[in-house]
């Protein structure tokens, strides 16, 4: 049976990579002695595939992953027992039964959110963020982007959904930003951010945390 | 420290994970026990980076022995690398513990684990991003005690001006009559020089600055001399006797990144019975001793447990002749089979019958094999003891080839003493040999393409073994060498070739053999830039020859110096328990080409007169 796993990341775990999440998980699975599928070949490793992978650095509230096990267990049977093995900072939010479905969650993948706190080296104000933000939001942002065939300049305006103001105070601002993702890309929020800092000409240390995936579970049933 | 600010520094750096704990399993202990008092705070540190460091088994099993104990919190820290190093300094953060952040220079004690003479200008990086002075000499009383541990030790002197005390031997029990040495002390409110008169009272554990050093009028040194009249005149090595009762590593701690060993470390014996004369590993954990099966298999029962790795490795210094090494592999691969858990025998030698064992191990995952003959001739084999013969070696990847393997690494040394370049030639015929046994077998029952890696590190004269007198060739030469080996293996079927760069093999070699004024050298060099010089390209060569000219000395009298056997050696104060004139008998049997039998088939007699106390065997014949 194959079930999607829903977990939070937190400050704890932010700078384990995504490579060393998965690991992270496989062996927290083991330890908790579920029944895992395995792949077949030399190198055999327990059926888990995850939707998307998260910046190192972020933090989140909502990442997913698929599982496939040889006998079945009730979401909350399986929750109660793989939560025990898991380190500090890894939470399971939701548990759900895939049934039948043979689709990747990456292929049901639409969207993201995000939170950005940004600490400013000096006071900034609403007004003066506003103004910077609907001028960026307004035009093409191109950046540069590093891909295989090198620095290619991009337009990444069309993967912004949308994005504002949650709360100023002094050096601090929250921005909510939401993004497209998908299995053919997404939107890099920190380089969204970035860009408005540049129009700020502004520094300022940034913190992100992905809020939400939003997945169409229409297709996954 | 606040987060945030810790936060932005390690979203810049490469492999933030070295940096933040928080791992599985990492112990949290409060810093104040039920009853009051303060637990003593133990700063376990590793003298490079954290992925190396958190593979070395020895600091595993130290950091449960204190652990352990109640009234101390041992926490771990790793040398930075490069850009934390610099963002470090430039953010003014000391460098800090992973368990609770806190900087160094607020631990009780700081211990480092010696493994390898390349990491020690590592030391001073961790101790100056402390704070704290590097020179014992410059360290007041409120300054952490500064200890260590590991092989290196059996030749301390060129840390002798850094460190205030060494512990010699295996750790297991000293560590705990430091402690209670040291808690003693604290209680007691005693200086910290009458706590280390206390220290050095302990068995195996030195105090550099109670002794002083002469050199003769070439400059070499000639006597080491006690200043403080209650320390010892030699530091025996201590052992543990009994490895089922011993403490093991606990509920090992799983890193997040993944680390150089990164599966269960299984120590199935301490010790080598074979007695390859360039070994210092095969001399300095003498006598072997085994863990009993059951215990292995307990230990790997609790450690998969507590870690979900998938795999185990059965390590020593060569698993092959572990008495019930055909039990254990057959037993283990059963036992977790549908676990798919597997195995790996780390240091093979070509002479083990492992066929059977080999093919149970590809069945559930393979895993690279790797071969050390050393030298290309049988006469060189025989003057280092190696011990087995080219039809051993052709017999072994015959096994491998036939049970599915096709990638096979090949370890020989350069510059061996008595090497001739027909030696050296030789590397080339035998691994000439290995292609054509792998294209000579049908198609259809070999792997794909063969992978043989070839490489020849250079010969570096240890001390305590029957090597340490010897000089290691000039750089020049092991040029010469390599050049010549490398030209030889052109063309060969399937074979690659890498070769250790010779700059560091020759350091290694000065500061293995070197004496007190290193110190100096190591400081000077510090000072010039010399980091993390164990990874070749960040090597500072420049560094290194302005400290040794800074301080008038070479590293050639040091490194490329034959020492007479009359001579006085710089660590014979450390007592390594195997007998002096056991090394000096070794050495003539090596120029003589007679090996010596491995020592499960009858000893030989190393421990001399104290053979029946360390070993229990009476000695000799």
């Amino acid at each position: 049976m194959r079930l999607c796993v829903v977990f939070s990341k937190g400050p704890e775990v932010r700078f384990v990579s995504h490579l060393d999440v998965q690991r992270l998980f496989q062996r927290a699975f083991r330890r908790a002695k579920l029944p895992l599928a395995y792949s077949q070949g030399f190198n055999p490793h327990p059926l888990i595939s995850f939707a998307t992978a998260l910046s190192v650095g972020y933090t989140s509230r909502g990442e997913y992953l698929d599982i496939t096990l040889t006998e079945p267990m009730t979401p909350e049977e399986f929750k109660d027992a793989a939560q025990k093995a898991l380190p500090e900072g890894i939470n399971i939010v939701e548990v759900f039964d895939l049934g039948d479905s043979r689709k990747s969650l990456t292929s049901a993948m639409r969207s993201a959110e995000y939170t950005v706190k940004a600490v400013f080296d000096s006071p900034v104000t609403y007004n003066e963020l506003k103004a910077a933000l609907d001028e960026l939001l307004g035009s093409e942002i191109v950046v540069d982007k590093k891909t295989k065939g090198g620095i290619k300049p991009t337009d990444i305006r069309p993967m912004v959904i949308s994005a504002d103001i949650a709360e100023t105070d002094g050096c601090t601002a929250y921005f909510n930003v939401s993004g497209v993702l998908s299995a053919e890309g997404g939107l890099n929020p920190e380089m969204f951010m970035n860009e408005l800092l540049k129009k700020l000409s502004a520094d300022a240390a940034l913190e992100t945390e992905r809020t939400k995936t939003v997945l169409d579970r229409e297709l996954l049933k | 420290m606040t987060e945030v600010f810790l936060n932005g520094i390690l979203k810049k750096v490469e492999k933030p994970s070295r940096y933040t704990g928080g791992e599985l399993n990492m112990r949290v202990k409060p810093l104040v026990r039920d009853d009051g008092s303060k637990r003593a705070r133990f700063a376990l540190c590793f003298p490079d980076v954290y992925e190396i460091g958190m593979s070395h088994l020895g600091s595993r099993i130290v950091y449960n022995v204190l652990n352990l104990r109640d009234d101390t919190y041992c926490e771990r820290c790793y040398a930075p690398w490069f850009d934390m190093e610099t963002a470090l300094r430039e953010n003014g953060i000391p460098i800090y513990s992973l368990e609770t952040k806190t900087p160094l220079a607020r631990f009780d004690i700081i211990g480092f684990s010696l493994l390898y003479e390349m990491c020690y200008t590592n030391i001073l990086t961790m101790l100056d991003l402390a704070g704290i002075p590097l020179r014992n000499v410059e360290r007041g009383e409120e300054q952490p005690l500064i200890i260590a541990g590991g092989p290196c030790v059996c030749n301390p002197e060129p840390l002798s001006g850094i460190i205030d005390a060494f512990v010699f031997g295996d750790g297991e029990e000293v560590m705990n009559e430091l402690m209670d040495a040291f808690n003693d002390a604290k209680s007691e409110d005693l200086s910290k020089r009458e706590l280390l008169i206390r220290l050095s009272a302990v068995k195996g554990i030195y105090v550099p600055s109670f002794y002083s050093a002469d050199y003769d009028p070439d400059g070499n040194f000639s006597a080491l001399n006690k200043t403080e009249p209650s320390a010892p005149e030699s530091i025996e090595r201590r052992i543990v006797k009994d490895l089922d009762k011993a403490v093991y590593t606990g509920d090992l701690i799983v890193p997040y990144m993944s680390i150089v060993h990164d599966r269960v470390a299984l120590e199935i014996f301490r010790g080598c019975t074979r007695g390859c004369r360039f070994c210092q590993a095969g001399f300095i954990y003498r006598p072997v001793r085994e863990r009993e099966m059951d215990t292995v298999v307990r230990q790997c029962d609790e450690s998969l447990d507590c870690t979900g790795y998938d795999e185990i490795s059965l390590f020593s210094l060569s698993s092959g002749d572990y008495s019930h090494i055909h039990e254990l592999v057959p037993y283990i691969l059963d036992r977790y089979e549908d676990d798919k858990v597997s195995i790996s025998l780390p240091s093979l030698r070509i002479d083990s019958f492992l066929k059977d064992d080999l093919e149970k191990i590809q069945k559930v995952r393979k895993s690279g094999l790797t071969f050390a003959p050393e030298a290309g001739t049988q006469r060189l084999r025989d003057v280092i003891n190696k011990g087995v013969t080219e039809e051993d070696l052709l017999r072994s990847v015959r096994d491998a080839f036939e049970s599915g393997w096709h990638g096979v690494k090949l370890y020989f040394m350069i510059g061996l003493p008595t090497e001739t370049d027909e030696d050296v030639l030789g590397i080339a015929e035998l691994v000439r040999k290995v292609s054509r046994e792998f294209y000579s077998m049908p198609k259809e029952l070999r792997g794909k393409g063969l992978r043989c890696t070839v490489s020849a590190s250079t010969f570096v004269p240890k001390p305590f073994t029957p090597f340490q007198w010897e000089p290691q060739i000039p750089t020049d030469e092991v040029l010469r060498r390599q050049a010549l080996l490398r030209n030889a293996l052109k063309g060969i079927r399937g074979v690659e070739f890498s070769c250790h760069y010779s700059e560091t093999s020759r350091l290694e070699a000065a500061f293995a053999r070197g004496d007190r004024r290193l110190s100096d050298v190591l400081v000077s060099a510090y000072r010039h830039g010399a980091r993390l010089d164990s990874w070749d390209e960040h090597f500072n060569k420049d560094a290194w020859e302005e400290a040794f000219t800074e301080n008038g000395l070479t590293v050639e009298q040091f490194a490329n110096r034959r020492i007479g056997k009359d001579e006085p050696l710089a660590w014979s104060h450390m007592d390594s328990l195997v007998d002096p004139a056991y090394f000096i008998r070794e050495h003539e049997k090596a120029y003589a080409a007679v090996t010596t039998r491995d020592c499960r088939k009858g000893c030989n007699g190393c421990f001399g007169a104290r053979s029946l106390s360390v070993c229990g065997r009476k000695g000799g014949d």
